[in-house]
C-alpha cells in the first residue's frame, strides 16, 4: 500500500466513525413522507457541514451528513485514458448492482465516480462498525481491482497483437 | 458491572415505557405496533399488542398514577390507552397537527400532556370532560424546526421543549379550567399559555433529550455537536455551562439526583455527568466498564474544548500507519442508545436505578447502587 493511502483511508474512517449518528426522522415539508434528507435538502437546518478528504488533485471523497442519512462520494485515481475507461466500465457494471449492495447509490454525484447512500435503516439493521470497514475495505480494493484491469488488459493486447502480427512473419 | 439485567426484545426498539409497579414494560419494536411485556416466573411475556397507529410509534409514555398509556406515532396520530378489566381502550386525540408527532410526555399530574411534532409545532392536550375526549392545544410559530423533546417542570406549569435548529425552549403551558390559579411559581403565574419563557440558543447543532432537575431548578439538554448543557435559573438570566465530551454525541439525559446526570447516545455506553460543590459540571465516566483504561480521564467544562481536541489528535494516531479494524462501540449495548428512563417509587428522591433501550432491540436495567465512586456525587 503506498505510503499516502493510509493516512487518506485513516481520515475516510474517522469522518464516517463521527458522520455516522444518524435517526430516524420523518420530513418536515411533505406529510407522511420518510426520505433521506441528504438528498432532498428541504431543509437547510437538517443537513450538516459536506466534509471534503482530498489525497491529490484526482483522488478525493466527498462526505455530505444529514439528520437522517448520509453520503459518501468517491473519485477513483485516472491515470490515463484506459484507466479512465476501466473506471467507468466498472463502476457502472457496480451501480447497476445497486440493490444487491444496499448502500450503493444508483447514480454518482455530479464529478464523482460512485456514491454511497447510507440511511438510518441501514445503521438499524447493520453493524455501524462494519459498514464503515466495507467502505474502507471497497476504496482500498478498488486501486487494486483497477490496476489489476489494466495490467490483464494490457498482457492481453501484447498477446493478440503478437498473434496477429506473427503471419507477416 | 452497573447493567443488573439485559433482555432482547426485538430487533430494535425505538422508545419504551414502564407501568407503575415496574413489572409490565410497554416497548414499539420499531414498527406501528406497541407490545406490553409482563415479568412473570423468571421471564419476560408478551401480553397484549397494542395495534392502532399505521406508521412507526415514536413515543410511548405510561402515567403513574392513572395508569393510562399514551403513544403518539409519526402517522400525525395520538391514542391515549385506558386498560378496562383486561383489555387496553384506546381513545383518539384529537391534535390537529400535520405532520409526524415524535414525542410525547404526561405532566407531573397527569391531567395534561405535550406531544413534539415535525411541524414545528407542540400540542398541549387535556381532557374535556363535557365532550369525553382529548383536545389540544397548540403552540405556533414560535419553532423554526421539529420539535425533538419534551419535558415538564415538576410545577405543571413550565415546559422545556428542544428543537433540530438547535435551541432549546420554556413555555407556560396554564390552561384556564384546567390548571388551578396560582398553581404556578413567580415566574409562570402571570403568563398566558404558550408565552415563551426563555430562549436558549447554545447548540449550533440539533438539539435533543431536555429533562429538568427533581426539583426544576436545573435542566439540562444535549447538542449534536457532542455538547451537554446544563442551565440553571431559568427565566429572565439564566445560568448556563456546556461541556464537551470527547466521545460521539449523545440523544438523551437522566437526573439521577440534582447533581448526577446520566447521558446516553452515539457511544452505546451511558455516561455520568456530575456537578462539584462549586457548581461546576463535568464528565466523571463512563457506567459501562471498557477496556481502554484513559476513559476514565476526568475532564471539565473550562478547558475541556482545546483538551478534548488536543487528546482526540493523539488518540486518532495520525503518524499510526496501520489501519486497524474499527473496534465495535460499548458494552452492553452493541448500537445506538435513544430512550433512557427512571426506575423510582413515588417519593424517592433519588433515582438508583434506571433502564435503557436502543436501535440493538435490548433493554438494559442499570443499578447505581455498587458505584461508589457515583455514590458520592449523589
Amino acid at each position: 500500500m503506498a505510503n499516502t493511502l493510509r493516512p487518506y483511508l485513516t481520515c475516510i474512517r474517522n469522518t464516517l466513525e463521527a458522520a455516522l449518528c444518524l435517526q430516524n426522522f420523518p420530513c418536515q415539508e411533505v406529510e407522511r413522507h420518510n426520505k433521506p434528507e441528504v438528498e432532498l435538502k428541504t431543509s437547510p437546518e437538517l443537513l450538516l457541514n459536506p466534509v471534503l478528504i482530498c489525497r491529490n488533485e484526482a483522488e478525493r471523497c466527498l462526505i455530505e451528513t444529514s439528520i437522517n442519512s448520509l453520503r459518501i462520494s468517491i473519485k477513483v485515481k485516472q491515470a490515463d485514458e484506459l484507466e479512465n475507461i476501466l473506471t467507468k466500465k466498472f463502476l457502472r457494471f457496480l451501480s447497476m448492482r445497486a440493490e444487491a449492495f444496499q448502500v450503493l447509490r444508483r447514480k454518482p454525484v455530479q464529478g464523482y465516480d460512485i456514491s454511497f447512500l447510507i440511511t438510518n435503516y441501514h445503521c438499524e439493521d447493520m453493524q455501524k462498525n462494519k459498514l464503515i470497514d466495507f467502505i474502507v475495505q471497497f476504496m482500498e480494493d478498488i486501486d487494486k481491482e483497477i490496476s489489476e484491469l489494466k495490467l490483464s488488459v494490457n498482457t492481453r493486447g501484447r498477446l493478440v497483437a503478437t498473434e496477429f502480427l506473427k503471419q507477416f512473419i | 458491572m452497573a447493567a443488573v439485567s439485559v433482555h432482547q426484545f426485538a430487533q430494535c426498539i425505538t422508545c419504551h415505557a414502564w407501568s407503575p409497579d415496574h413489572t409490565m414494560v410497554a416497548l414499539c419494536p420499531n414498527n406501528n405496533e406497541v407490545h406490553i411485556y409482563r415479568y412473570s416466573l423468571d421471564k419476560w411475556e408478551k401480553i397484549h399488542v397494542l395495534q392502532k397507529h399505521d406508521q412507526i410509534v415514536s413515543g410511548i409514555d405510561w402515567s403513574s398514577m392513572s395508569n393510562r398509556i399514551v403513544t403518539v406515532s409519526h402517522d400525525r396520530n395520538s391514542y391515549v390507552w385506558n386498560q378496562e378489566a383486561s383489555e387496553w381502550v384506546p381513545t383518539l386525540v384529537i391534535l390537529r397537527l400535520n405532520r409526524a408527532a415524535l414525542c410525547v410526555q404526561w405532566s407531573p399530574k397527569e391531567n395534561k400532556f405535550a406531544v413534539g411534532s415535525g411541524a414545528k409545532t407542540v400540542c398541549i392536550c387535556y381532557y374535556e370532560q363535557e365532550n369525553n375526549w382529548w383536545v389540544s392545544k397548540l403552540i405556533r410559530k414560535k419553532h423554526n424546526s421539529s420539535v425533538t423533546g419534551v419535558a415538564w417542570h415538576p410545577n405543571n406549569i413550565l415546559l422545556a421543549t428542544t428543537s433540530t435548529d438547535g435551541k432549546c425552549r420554556v413555555f407556560s403551558t396554564f390552561i384556564k379550567g384546567v390548571d388551578p390559579r396560582g398553581s404556578g411559581t413567580s415566574v409562570s403565574s402571570d403568563s398566558k399559555f404558550g408565552e415563551q419563557i426563555v430562549q436558549l440558543d447554545l447548540s449550533f447543532s440539533w438539539a435533543f433529550g431536555v429533562k429538568w432537575s427533581p426539583s426544576g431548578n436545573t435542566l439540562a439538554y444535549v447538542g449534536h455537536n457532542s455538547m451537554i448543557y446544563f442551565v440553571d435559573d431559568v427565566g429572565p438570566s439564566p445560568l448556563a455551562q456546556n461541556v464537551a465530551i470527547r466521545d460521539l454525541p449523545l440523544r438523551d439525559v437522566l437526573f439521577v439526583s440534582e447533581r448526577v446526570v446520566i447521558g446516553v447516545g452515539f457511544d452505546c455506553n451511558p455516561m455520568v455527568f456530575a456537578a462539584d460543590e462549586t457548581g461546576i459540571w463535568s464528565f466523571v465516566r463512563f457506567l459501562d466498564e471498557r477496556k481502554i483504561s484513559s476513559s476514565t480521564s476526568k475532564y471539565g467544562s473550562q478547558f475541556s474544548e482545546a483538551f478534548g481536541k488536543l487528546y482526540g489528535q493523539t488518540k486518532q494516531g495520525f503518524w499510526n500507519d496501520a489501519i486497524e479494524p474499527s473496534r465495535p462501540r460499548g458494552g452492553v449495548h452493541e448500537n445506538c442508545i435513544n430512550c433512557i428512563l427512571p426506575l423510582k417509587k413515588a417519593g424517592d428522591a433519588i433515582v438508583k436505578r434506571f433502564s435503557t433501550s436502543g436501535l440493538d432491540g435490548k433493554v438494559v436495567i442499570w443499578d447505581l447502587e455498587n458505584q461508589t465512586d457515583i455514590s458520592s456525587y449523589l
